[in-house]
């Protein structure tokens, strides 16, 4: 089974290629730079195309009459009506997948199941690393505030981590966001 | 925490009343807390819809109708409470073909056609883009054509996304393309191209985007879909008013919405001063009526150019469902 991988990732594509060539790929290319997905799809004509759903230019393949036009082997969008976790986990993951006209559900689902499997892991990384940024962020942020506070109200450190924590409390909000706002109003009134 | 309505859009200007709603908490005076993603394709927006990760977007209506058929991916149920816009899109041609179009100043659409076909005449078929095959703009742009007396099914008409428009205009590999703003200035401003007529122009206050809901979860919740329309009423009210285009533009122009220069946006406002682009319009002249009429209108307009299933225009115009903007007065 052929497969063009579409993925403007260049880790995340190293990562999917090892996965499908797992999976039983036979023959696995990739989009020239630049190059649109319907002239790759055109150029290669492969039995099934798996895009990162960033890509805009998946839209060319939306209508199977303009696909069939300039492909030899005319593509669709790949659907399984009756596993809709498994389309749901595909859009999760941010992967969109089509294969040629015809060609057998069974044969193409293992394929891009590993693909689906491969976005999916690289997505909770983006998400973990997106959370340590922001465990990161507010961390600068409290200590702003609280440099803030011992400036403004003459407090100690630990009394400024007192006050941040009561007016959080009292106002039923997180830490961070009051220290937030302070911060904020601070660098208002500066400008 | 799940939001209670989540809406995709794409990094148009007719985006403009949903994304001041959320900027400028009309929304959450409705008591809703709305996510907006902005998607990068028409077809992310088609499967959110469909698979559920979207309950709502500012949608195509040619390509709400290919869903609710099942044209493009799984059958769909769609239904259509509010349009969102009027009007909106440019025809831009690359300089050599807009230079004969143009000159003497910019003429109506049917004599600019005409020129067209006039400067095309003994070359190449035209290669032609629009944004999506299920779109407003492949229906305004074969109306344009026919027109002048071009026939739209010896033009090549080809999908480029809006924004590589204009860098496929300056190589040469399309001829030009019919999209929404702000994509015809940008085009005019890398001197990739010129906008030659306006889709106001070719069908004067066409409907454009509307509001598509999935049918499930709209009915499921009229509470909510009704404060949702309240506050894009309030919105594209405030979208229509010329006052507000400098600081509409500067808030769509921010890297998190448009990301395009905020001048570019602001000539594709009610107001706008731009040549190149077309204004959109959001309340004003019952831009918000999704009138079943419109539904039909697209419908018949598809079916000229492709096979339609059985029933499709009654399941087109069955979508779209005035009644409820109506009853917000």
């Amino acid at each position: 089974m052929r497969v063009l991988l579409a993925d403007t990732d260049p880790e995340r594509a190293a990562a999917v290629e090892r996965a499908l060539w797992d999976a039983g790929t036979t023959g696995l290319d990739r989009p020239g730079p630049g190059e649109a997905l319907l002239r790759a799809v055109a150029r290669l004509s492969p039995d099934v195309v798996i895009v990162d759903m960033e890509r805009p230019d998946r839209d060319a393949l939306d209508d199977l009459r303009h696909v069939a036009r300039h492909a030899p082997r005319p593509i669709v969008l790949f659907i399984d009506a009756d596993d809709r976790g498994f389309m749901e986990d595909a859009i999760a993951a941010g992967v969109s997948s089509y294969n040629v006209v015809g060609a057998s559900l069974p044969d193409v689902k293992p394929v891009i199941a590993a693909a689906i499997a491969m976005f999916r892991r690289f997505a909770q990384m983006e998400a973990e690393l997106r959370r340590a940024e922001a465990v990161l962020q507010e961390r600068t942020t409290i200590d702003r505030a609280k440099s803030v506070l011992i400036r403004t109200r003459k407090l100690s450190e630990p009394d400024a981590y007192r006050w941040l924590r009561t007016t959080a409390m009292k106002t039923g909000r997180r830490i961070a966001d009051v220290a937030a706002e302070l911060v904020t109003e601070r660098s208002a009134d500066a400008g | 925490m799940r939001a209670d309505v989540r809406l995709g859009i794409l990094r148009l200007t007719d985006a403009a009343p949903v994304v001041l709603a959320q900027a400028h908490g009309l929304f959450a005076a409705q008591g809703l807390d709305v996510s907006i993603s902005v998607e990068s394709s028409w077809a992310n927006i088609a499967d959110k819809l469909a698979w559920g990760a979207l309950d709502g977007a500012v949608m195509l209506p040619p390509l709400a109708f290919a869903m609710v058929l099942g044209l493009r991916g799984p059958v769909t149920p769609l239904v259509v409470p509010a349009g969102i816009s009027l009007n909106g899109n440019s025809i831009t041609l690359s300089d050599p073909l807009a230079t004969p179009v143009l000159e003497g100043g910019r003429p109506g659409p049917r004599e600019a056609a005409r020129r067209l076909a006039r400067a095309a005449a003994g070359g190449p078929p035209l290669r032609l883009a629009v944004v999506h095959a299920f779109s407003t703009q492949d229906l305004l742009l074969r109306l344009f054509l026919e027109g002048g007396g071009i026939d739209p099914s010896r033009v090549e008409i080809v999908v480029v996304p809006p924004p590589d428009m204009a860098a496929a205009l300056a190589v040469g590999e399309i001829d030009g393309f019919c999209a929404g703003a702000p994509w015809g200035v940008v085009a005019a401003e890398r001197e990739a191209g010129r906008t030659v007529a306006v889709t106001s122009a070719v069908v004067p206050n066409h409907p454009e985007k509307c509001l598509a809901l999935r049918a499930g979860w709209a009915a499921a919740q009229l509470g909510t879909v009704t404060a949702l329309l309240r506050a894009l009423e309030q919105a594209g009210r405030a979208c229509d008013d010329a006052g507000t285009a400098p600081a509409l533009a500067a808030l769509l122009a921010r890297p998190e919405w448009l990301g395009v220069p905020a001048p570019m946006i602001a000539a594709s406002l009610p107001g706008g001063g731009g040549v190149e682009v077309d204004h959109s319009t959001f309340a004003a002249h019952g831009a918000m009526a999704a009138r079943p009429e419109d539904a039909r209108w697209f419908i018949r307009q598809m079916a000229r150019w492709r096979d339609l299933p059985a029933g499709a225009e009654a399941a087109a115009v069955a979508c779209y469902q005035p009644q409820l903007v109506a009853a917000l007065r």
